[in-house]
């Protein structure tokens, strides 16, 4: 029975060059709590590959891939490819669960399917007689939690452990992992599962967890079992580190680990109250062996048991006409990396390129399945034309043997065609076939002595000190000031003059005392003379030296009425003398020189004062 | 003006230089990676690393070689740091995304475009923060020549205006960096998984498992042997141990 919920949403207009369609369907929309139900999910577009979709994250459901199954078809050179993938789902929780829209990217547009709404009911209740157990058999007391906890050890209430089916393999030899969970107490809480990591090993689900309980040195246990089918990438050391999970326990029973639907029922619990325990699995290691020697050819790393059948779609065809050419390996084993066999020399034909589809199988705990190789070929010539045989080799593990499988020849009835042959290409829109990835890996390592220039620059500007960063501020505000300063002086150069005047005049002053100190009074009485008009200038506005004693003072006397008689006299005294030493032939001798610069300091100090007074008035 | 420009040309040839790695000992390690040997590499690029701290490439190597010894989360570390310093490094940041997918994390958010994304990351916050140091000197310069010449205030105007609308500009997109995840980030090293506790001590619950390789936000690492973490996407925080886990 199919419960379908097929849909295909696009989520922009579909591009006529790039066809890519999803669709997602379940085996069943009701599905009790200890059951699992099945996914599909079918790709299908119009190149020779399609995408991978992506599986978002489903908290309630665990998800296990069940395999993959291909169909592709080629009819005149047109490709269509459907892959299905399967996966199987276990419920987690009662109630209304969602399946979210899954998304498959073509690298330029994503496609979603629709959601889907599963309905989880609680385990039907299996009558059993009284006294006995499911299988019938007489039922034993089950121990209570309180009780199993006393009468066992911490570490073996709950374990993990991990082993593998063989010690030392080949390359790509299949190897089974199995996890088994221990648990004696009921659990309070989802516990977490954190697979282990692999080395030197690919891994492929082998879905569904299996349920059960067993008894160890006398102890009851329920356990859940995970089997992973691991395969070695190269000669040498392989290893599964750890895995572990992480689960939270409780003094009292809150589910019976001995009830058969406990795995379900422990997955089904919201997070409660509990001691958090963690256990961890041992590491296993495996010996990847090496190849034996004697490899025919044909041998490209295939290691199982296989069959191989080939052979063309038609017996007779006309030259320009395509032709598929089917190669089948079919058989236990990773087809997952299996290349194409290599196809004999054929000069009777154009060849073109090799697609694959592949069908994958976990029937038994076993990889298997069958891949498909298509070539097209196209006759070049008219008449019987052969096929040569196709070889294929591969490695049986269990007779440690290489064993070559042949298909062919094949016969072809050639007859004339009306033309030149068609180009065929599988990728999609006639453009060459894409690469198709095996597996990811890191990029190399870097040979980069010199960092990057940015880098390297940016890092030293970064390691300057913050406080650095303070100049460029102090400068602005430097400036500013400047700038208003400046501004201020031209808006009003009297007042700027007159601020001045007293600053310029005690400098004149220190020159005039530095010249009479190097013994040159006759230099500083000439400067003590300048310096005063100056003054006198800076302060009235009036140029002193065009105007004689009488009429500055007479000025000085109409600006700054407040302004003494004394200082005025003061004024007149200092004229005086400083004219008579600037003027006279000998000019001034040191005592006087040093008279008239205490005198000259004197009246400066008395002025300021007065221009002071007189200002604030 | 001779003196400025040999001055310039100086500090742009020592800055060339520096950081630089001894070619010689740099392909002595990576043969080592080469022939399988990377816990020697490892050191060797870990040595690198501390000598010239401002080199992604031994960053880099050192992540690779964590990678190839199967320790996810301490190669998204060394990832981590060498793409703080070089986010344009397509090969970095290939690592990383294939880091992050390995470790169910998505290092291009779902649903952000790969262009955005490539241009928030264009710079460094290190580029970032020098950038926005030079402008800031820049328009300092400028406003001081503005103020002080008059008569060049008309030729100034613009320069000055770009000068501050760029150094706005990066403080801008540091400030949006802060919300990176990248930005005062973690990553959870501890073999397996690191459990989540919540509060500062053995005493408190663990209530969550956090998987090697998780990138988480570090709220808080003033406790001796704690950090505080958030995890914004689930919207959770607790407390792991500073041994479980390495700031970026």
């Amino acid at each position: 029975m199919t419960f379908a919920a097929v849909a295909l949403t696009f989520l922009s207009a579909r591009p006529a060059s790039a066809a890519l369609s999803i669709s997602a369907e379940t085996d069943k929309t009701t599905v009790e709590i200890n059951d699992s139900l099945y996914l599909t999910l079918t790709v299908t577009g119009d190149s020779a590959s399609v995408p991978e979709p992506a599986l978002p994250r489903m908290d309630n459901f665990n998800v296990y891939s069940s395999g993959r199954s291909q169909n592709i078809s080629i009819i005149n050179g047109k490709i269509s490819t459907s892959v299905a993938f399967t996966y199987i789902l276990s419920p987690r929780f009662i109630g209304k669960q969602k399946i979210p829209p899954i998304s498959v990217f073509n690298g330029k547009e994503k496609y979603l399917t629709q959601e889907i709404e599963i309905t989880v009911t609680k385990a039907a209740a299996t009558a059993h007689p009284p006294g006995t157990d499911q299988s019938g058999r007489p039922a034993r007391r089950q121990p209570s939690s309180a009780e199993t906890r006393t009468a066992m050890k911490p570490e073996d209430l709950l374990y993990l452990t991990a082993e593998t089916d063989k010690k030392a393999a080949y390359p790509n030899e299949q190897i089974n992992l199995t996890i088994r969970f221990y648990t004696a107490v009921p659990l309070t809480s989802n516990p977490q599962y954190v697979p282990p990591q692999f080395k030197n090993l690919i891994s492929e689900d082998l879905p569904p967890v299996r349920n059960g309980e067993t008894v160890v040195k006398g102890a009851r246990y329920s356990y859940s079992e995970i089997k992973t089918a691991l395969f070695g990438i190269e000669e040498g050391r392989a290893s599964v580190n750890p895995a572990s999970v992480v689960a939270q326990i409780h003094s009292e029973s809150a589910i019976d680990p001995f009830d058969p639907n406990f795995f379900q029922q422990f997955f089904s619990m919201s997070a409660g109250q509990g001691e958090t325990r963690r256990v961890a699995s041992n590491p296993v290691e495996i010996r990847i062996l090496p190849l034996p020697a004697g490899a025919p050819p044909s041998f490209n790393g295939a290691v199982g048991n296989f069959t191989l059948s080939a052979g063309p779609d038609h017996k007779e065809i006309k030259t320009g006409e395509a032709l598929n050419l089917s190669v089948t390996v079919a058989g236990k084993g990773n087809l997952k990396i299996l290349t194409a066999p290599k196809l004999p020399d054929m000069p009777d034909f154009k060849v073109y390129d090799t697609m694959s589809s592949l069908d994958i199988s976990k029937t038994g705990d076993v990889i298997g399945g069958k891949k498909t190789f298509t070539t097209i070929l196209i006759p070049k010539t008219e008449g019987r034309r052969i096929i040569p045989p196709i070889r294929f080799s591969f490695l049986d593990p269990q007779t440690r043997s290489y064993r070559e499988l042949t298909a062919g020849p094949f016969e072809l009835l050639v007859k004339k065609g009306d033309g030149e042959g068609k180009n065929f290409s599988f990728a999609h829109g006639g453009q060459p076939a894409g690469i198709t990835p095996l597996a990811s890996d890191i990029r190399y390592v870097s040979d980069r002595a010199v960092p990057p220039l940015l880098a390297a620059a940016a890092g030293r500007v970064s390691a300057l000190p913050l406080w650095l960063n303070l100049f460029p501020a102090a400068a602005v505000l430097l400036s500013l000031w400047l700038a208003r300063l400046n501004d201020s002086r031209l808006k009003n150069p009297l007042l700027f003059r007159f601020r001045k005047a007293g600053g310029a005049a005690r400098a004149g002053l220190a020159a005039a005392a530095e010249k009479l100190a190097a013994g040159r009074p006759q230099e500083a009485a000439p400067l003590l003379y300048d310096s005063l008009l100056a003054y006198l200038h800076g302060k009235s506005g009036l140029k002193a030296s065009g105007l004689t004693m009488k009429r500055a003072l007479s000025l000085l006397r109409e600006k700054f009425p407040d302004i003494g008689e004394h200082s005025l006299a003061e004024i007149r005294d200092l004229w005086e003398k400083l004219e008579a030493a600037h003027f006279s032939p000998g000019g001034a001798g040191p005592r006087e020189v040093k008279d008239m610069i205490e005198k000259y300091s004197s009246l400066l100090d008395l002025l300021e004062r007065e221009f002071k007074k007189s200002k604030r008035k | 003006m001779k003196k400025t420009i040999l001055f310039t040309l100086f500090a742009v040839c020592s800055v060339h230089t520096a950081g630089a790695y001894d070619r010689n000992i740099l392909a002595e390690y990576n043969d080592l990676y080469k022939n399988g040997g990377y816990q020697a590499a490892l050191d060797g690029y870990k040595e690198m690393a501390a000598k010239e701290p401002g080199n992604p490439s031994a960053f880099y190597n050192a992540g690779n070689a964590y990678f190839r010894m199967n320790k996810p989360g301490l190669a998204l570390l060394y990832y981590g740091k060498a793409f703080r310093l070089d986010p344009r490094d397509s090969d970095v940041r290939a690592n990383m995304d294939l880091v992050m997918k390995r470790t169910g994390q998505a290092f291009v958010p779902e649903g952000m475009p790969k262009a955005l994304h490539y241009l928030y990351y264009f710079f460094s916050d290190g580029e970032l923060k020098a950038a926005a140091v030079v402008l800031w000197w820049l328009a300092c310069l400028l406003l001081s020549l503005y103020a002080l010449k008059a008569g060049l205030r008309e030729r100034l105007s613009g320069p000055l205006l770009g000068a501050g609308l760029l150094l706005a500009g990066s403080l801008l997109w540091l400030m949006a960096r802060a919300s990176s995840p990248f930005n005062e980030a973690a990553v959870i090293t501890a073999e397996g998984s690191a459990q989540l506790l919540s509060g500062p001590g053995e005493t408190f619950k663990a209530y969550a498992s956090l998987p090697e390789g998780r990138l988480v936000k570090v709220l808080d690492d003033t406790d001796d042997v704690y950090y505080e973490i958030g995890i914004p996407r689930e919207g959770i925080k607790g407390w792991i141990k500073k041994t479980s886990a390495e700031k970026i």
